[in-house]
This record gives structure tokens, C-alpha cells and sequence, in this order.
């Protein structure tokens, strides 16, 4: 995807999750990319490192402040403590109706995530998106009690419980993802 | 190295008497200082210890004292002559600072408690140790005249940061790690503090993080409170003398805390990821210093003369370079710094049959491209550079240069401890944070007889090359 084919892409994202009622802040921005790159071969260019929340994007961070920059998304603050939303702009939108046929082709993908993904808080994102990094890790085929074992590794906060429920989640959205991708 | 050394305990003129009596004949060799101190403009004085001594006395790192933390930019503001080996200290300082202020076990939150070592006990020493070795590396990579045309200078998938790695991985380095006492630095762990998680990930090293270090690497590069950013802001800022670099770091580093998080999202009370956050008395110390950075890159950095210099540079050294690039290989990078170019800029300058006589007249005598055009607050990402190839079209490509700083970014949102002992967002309390602009500076700059006509014509085709280009955008994305 060349740039503004990428920027479009992503208000649709950021679109499709206030849609849906998502609270919206980066770590929904972010981990729904990783989601798409990873489960709906959207190909973003963004590389992802172990990190804040799991996996996570500098590029994408930058990317972010850029759109913010260009006035397609915009920043909406909100009351202590918490973090500020990401929210579509007129223009933003107007980059969408460009890319009609870009959006035609990922638009699915767009509205499976946002449906997996916008009810979420930030530390279920964190488990769902970390347990699909070991899952790349080890292997889709490796057991649920390893990979579990490896997220609760990397995010000890994160109950070995709580890790292997996140894990067999992303093993039923591969499946689905799989199938839709034919 | 020759400092102004303090003579301290383990060699003065006491102890030399007593070596020289003889009665303690091992003492009959001079016993290395354990402490040594500098004097610094912006630190006063910076003390460093013996381990610290045998990297600093390296020659990757006396290479940084011929090396301009600056680059060019002493042509716009002549006291920036200031180089990476002063910068690199201050780092280390710095560093040092921020890390027992934010171990302190007074000032350690109960919530994170497990994410730091025991305070005085073997880990929390070693990574000590680790944090300032990395904070003296963290610079070691870099090309002649620092950051200035970088990309376009290396092979593909190479900058500085991975030069960085390479030099702390060499077998040069590797002596001076094997000379240090015990626990011994691993080379990985000072790759992962000097280099943090952006340009490990950017690199494809494959090193992760756990939370101890993600917050070490923090301190070091860190977008907020790095070290790295605290030294070059009040170090650039004395030397250029554009005051607006100044800011009150004495009371942020003081304000520092490890805390968890501030909740993103509605859902959750306390996220458990540690951040190095600040005391809410300190945020305004956090403000002051994302306004100075954003000054001084609007001011210093990405000043459009600067800019203009950069591709000059960049466009002598393709010309001087063999093959128009530098080398990777460690050796070859060592031995060049800035010196070395700037007789190779002067000589070209004076021969107007040697490779690379133009740029270097331009460097030389100050003749550098003019802004024929710079980016409106409402021009789309692309505008300014479709822009730039449209009028290199019209004027011919070596007439025209597209320069821009980096993409800003977000502002970091960092959590700040409330009153409370709570961990709140600091763009929820923070107007100043919220506002500050994150648009790039872009330029098209042209040779300077022609700057007139091509003003006049990109006013007169700007709407046209960008709609032309955003279209060509989509179109191409539907071929594909």
C-alpha cells in the first residue's frame, strides 16, 4: 500500500471502531493494525515490537501524529486520568471516499476487527494481540498450555488463566480468519 | 585522555608516599583513580569511574570528539560547534541521575515494586553500570556531521544505531567489556539501553524487552525523559545561545517516578505497565521541556538554512564517497570523521574539476539553495515533495532539493503520579501538551538565481501537482 492508501485504510479503522462505540485511543489503533497485518494480510507497513501493551508500532505512533498533522484524524481529550481518542475527520472521510476502491477491498477485514475488537478494554487488547505474537512464536500447532506459558512470561501481570483463554481466543479468530480469507 | 582530575582516595599524594616507602611494594605502580571528574558548561563537573574511564578512553569514543553534535548547523549559528563526545558525557550523567532518583526505595510505588530490583543488591548495581556504559554508547555510531543525510549515505537497512551495535559488538569493544570487573556488561544488554525499542525494532535485532529494561532504555532515549534529549536540549541551546532550549531539568529529574500507566480506556482502574512518569509538581517541568524541543526544532535543528546544508552535504559526499557511499566495515568507519571531510569540502570547493566542486563551493562560501516554497499548515502529506519533483522537472533536478525534518509524532502521553497516588494521562491534564502542533517542516529549495521564477511558478501549478499526485496515489493503489 503506498501511503495515502495506508492513511486511508486506517481512518477507516478509526472510523469503524467509534462506530461501534470503541473507546478509541491508540492502544486500539494499534493493536487492531497488528490484528489486520497479521490475521487479514493487510498490508501495512508498519513494524511491531514486543512492548507497551504487547505488540506495538513506533511507525504506526508516528504515523498517528502525522494524520493528526494533516488533519485527518483528530485528538479528543478526555477527563483525568484517562488517555486521549482518536476521532475521523471531515477530511479524513473525504480520503476514504478517494480510496473507494482500497476501502472496497479491505473493508471487510476492517468491520471483522472492529467487531472482535471494540468492546475491548486495553488489557484484554493486551492479551488477545500479545497471545497472537507467541502464537507467531511457537507455531499455531504448539499447545495452549505453552504459549500461555509464554504470555504469562512476557506480561507476568497477565494470570496463566487469563493467558490461555486469550490464546484460544486468537486460535478461533485465526480459524475465522482462515475461512474468510478462503 | 588528559582531564582535569581530581586527585581522589586511591591515588594522591598520600598513598604515593606511602607506595613510595616501600613498605606495600604492590603499591609501587600507580593504582587507577576510581573516581575521575570533568569539568562540563552544562553539568559543571562529571564524574565517571574507572570501567567508565577505559570506554571513554576507546577509540570509538575519542572518535566523538571530532565528530559536530550539530553538523553544519555552526554555519547558521557559528557557537554550535560543539561535537558528540562532550554530549555523550552529559548522557552518562544524566542517566546516572534520573536512575537513583527513580530507585530510590523512598520514591519506589508500591504497584511496581516487583519491576525493580532489590535497591544496593547485585542487579540493581549491574544494570547501574549497564544504564551509563550505554548512555556514553548510545552515540558511537554515528556518521561524519551526525544525523545529516544519513539514509541516503548507507547501505540499505544500515544507520548509525546499527553502527552503534556493530562497535559495541566488535572485538575492540569486546577487550574493554573483558577489562571491567565482574559482573561483566553483556553487550546485548548496552545494545538494548543505548539503542530502546524504536530502533531495535527498526533494525529487525530480534531483542526484546522486559519492563525493567523498556524503562532503562527509557531513561536513556526515552521520548519524554530520555537523558539523551534533556543533555542535547540544554547543551545545543547553551552553545547556539537560542535560549529557548532551557528548561528546569534539576526539578523534573527530581520529580521522576516509575508508576504504573494511566488507564487509556474507560474499563480499567490501573494498568499494570510500568512508565517512567513524573510527580504532578513536576509536570509542568515536562511541559517546559516538550516546548523547548519543539522551539529548538522549529529554531536549530530544522532551521531551513540548516536543512538547505544538509543536502549540499549529502550531495558532495555521493560525489567524494567511493561508490557514494561510507562504509560499513568498523575500521574504515573509525577512521573517518568530520576533519577528514571538511579537508576533502575545502579542497573541492578550490577545484572546479574535482568531484563534488559544486556542493562544496556551496558549503564554502555560503552560496546554499533557497526555500522557493514551504509547506502550508493545510497541504496533505505529500504536497511539499510532489511539489519539489514537479518544479525539478521545470528547472532541472540539479536545481532544485525537497528538505524536512522528521515526522514529529505524538506527543508522548506519559502517566503523572496525581496527589491522589493516583496514575492520570498527561494529555488529560495538560493543556500545553495537547496543543503543541505535530506538523513537519518541509521546504523545496532551489538555486538562488532562479528562486523568484520558481516561486511564481509553483504559485501558479501548487493545487494542480497535488491533486495530481493524490490521484496518481489512488490510481496506483487500484492497479495493484
Amino acid at each position: 500500500m503506498n501511503r495515502l492508501a495506508q492513511e486511508a485504510v486506517l481512518v477507516g479503522l478509526a472510523r469503524r471502531l467509534h462506530d461501534r462505540g470503541s473507546w478509541g485511543g491508540e492502544t486500539h489503533l494499534q493493536k487492531a493494525t497488528y490484528l489486520l497485518r497479521e490475521l487479514r494480510e493487510v498490508p501495512f507497513d508498519f513494524d511491531f515490537i514486543l512492548y507497551k501493551h504487547g505488540p506495538f508500532s513506533f511507525e504506526l505512533r508516528d504515523e498517528l501524529g502525522s494524520m493528526r498533522a494533516d488533519q485527518l484524524l483528530k485528538r479528543e481529550v478526555q477527563v483525568p486520568p484517562y488517555g486521549p481518542r482518536f476521532v475521523v475527520t471531515e477530511r479524513g472521510r473525504e480520503l476514504e471516499q478517494r480510496f473507494a476502491r482500497t476501502m472496497d477491498r479491505y473493508g471487510d477485514g476492517l468491520d471483522w476487527v472492529a467487531e472482535w475488537l471494540s468492546d475491548r478494554g486495553v488489557m484484554e487488547l493486551e492479551r488477545l494481540a500479545t497471545a497472537l505474537w507467541v502464537t507467531r512464536e511457537f507455531g499455531e500447532r504448539a499447545p495452549v498450555e505453552e504459549r500461555a506459558g509464554r504470555l504469562h512470561q512476557v506480561k507476568p501481570h497477565v494470570s496463566i488463566a487469563e493467558a490461555a483463554d486469550a490464546v484460544r481466543e486468537i486460535d478461533e479468530m485465526l480459524a475465522e480468519a482462515s475461512t474468510m480469507l478462503g | 585522555m588528559r582531564t582535569h582530575v581530581r586527585l581522589t582516595r586511591a591515588w594522591s599524594p598520600r598513598h604515593r608516599n606511602r607506595a613510595l616507602s616501600g613498605r606495600r611494594g604492590w603499591l609501587t605502580e600507580p593504582v587507577p583513580k576510581r573516581h575521575n571528574e570533568v569539568r562540563d558548561p552544562v553539568h559543571v563537573f562529571i564524574e565517571f569511574d574507572h570501567a567508565e574511564r577505559a570506554v571513554i578512553d576507546s577509540r570509538p569514543f575519542q572518535r566523538l570528539r571530532d565528530v559536530h553534535q550539530l553538523a553544519l548547523s555552526y554555519l547558521v549559528y557559528p557557537g554550535a560547534s560543539h561535537k558528540r563526545f562532550e554530549h555523550s558525557l552529559g548522557v552518562m550523567e544524566l542517566a546516572g541521575r534520573i536512575f537513583d532518583v527513580v530507585t530510590r526505595p523512598d520514591k519506589v510505588n508500591d504497584a511496581v515494586r516487583d519491576v525493580i530490583p532489590e535497591h544496593g543488591g547485585p542487579e540493581h548495581q549491574y544494570w547501574r553500570a549497564v544504564l551509563r556504559i550505554a548512555a556514553l554508547c548510545h552515540d558511537l555510531g554515528h556518521l561524519p556531521f551526525s544525523h545529516a543525510a544519513e539514509e541516503a549515505l548507507l547501505p540499505e537497512g544500515w544507520d548509525h544505531e546499527r553502527l552503534s551495535r556493530e562497535i559495541i559488538h566488535s572485538p575492540e569493544m569486546a577487550s574493554v567489556w573483558e577489562s571491567m570487573p565482574r559482573p561483566k556488561p553483556e553487550p546485548d544488554d548496552i545494545v538494548k539501553l543505548a539503542l530502546g525499542p524504536r530502533r531495535i525494532e527498526k533494525l529487525g535485532l530480534g531483542l526484546s524487552f522486559d519492563p525493567w529494561q523498556a524503562i532503562l532504555a527509557e531513561i536513556i532515549v526515552g521520548d519524554v525523559f530520555g537523558a539523551d534529549r534533556i543533555d542535547y536540549l540544554l547543551r545545543d541551546s547553551l552553545h547556539t545561545g537560542v535560549a529557548y532550549g532551557r528548561f528546569d531539568h534539576n526539578r523534573l529529574i527530581g520529580t521522576l517516578r516509575i508508576i504504573p500507566d494511566a488507564p487509556e480506556g474507560g474499563d480499567a482502574a490501573v494498568d499494570p505497565d510500568p512508565q517512567l512518569g513524573c510527580e504532578r509538581g513536576g509536570l509542568e517541568s515536562a511541559e517546559a521541556l516538550m516546548l523547548a524541543r519543539y522551539f529548538m526544532f522549529a529554531q536549530v535543528y530544522y532551521h531551513a538554512a540548516r536543512l538547505a546544508y544538509n543536502e549540499h552535504l549529502k550531495d558532495f559526499l555521493t560525489a567524494w564517497l567511493p561508490g557514494g557511499r561510507f562504509s560499513t566495515d568498523i575500521d574504515a568507519h573509525l577512521a573517518v570523521s568530520d576533519s577528514a571531510v571538511l579537508a576533502a569540502i575545502h579542497a573541492a570547493a578550490a577545484d572546479p574539476l574535482a568531484e563534488g566542486h559544486d556542493p562544496a563551493r556551496r558549503i564554502v562560501h555560503r552560496e546554499h539553495f533557497r526555500i522557493a516554497y514551504s509547506r502550508r499548515p493545510d497541504d496533505i502529506g505529500l504536497a511539499t515533495e510532489a511539489i519539489a519533483g514537479a518544479a525539478a522537472d521545470e528547472f532541472g533536478p540539479e536545481n532544485v532539493r525537497y528538505g524536512a525534518s522528521p515526522r514529529r509524532g505524538e506527543p508522548p502521553d506519559f502517566p503523572v503520579l496525581d496527589r491522589d497516588g493516583s496514575s492520570v494521562s498527561s494529555l488529560s491534564l495538560s493543556e500545553v501538551l495537547t496543543k503543541l502542533p505535530a506538523s513537519r517542516d518541509e521546504y523545496v529549495f532551489v538555486e538562488p538565481s532562479l528562486r523568484d521564477r520558481a516561486k511564481a511558478w509553483i504559485a501558479d501549478h501548487r493545487d494542480d501537482v497535488i491533486e495530481q499526485a493524490m490521484a496518481e496515489q489512488a490510481r496506483e493503489e487500484e492497479v495493484n
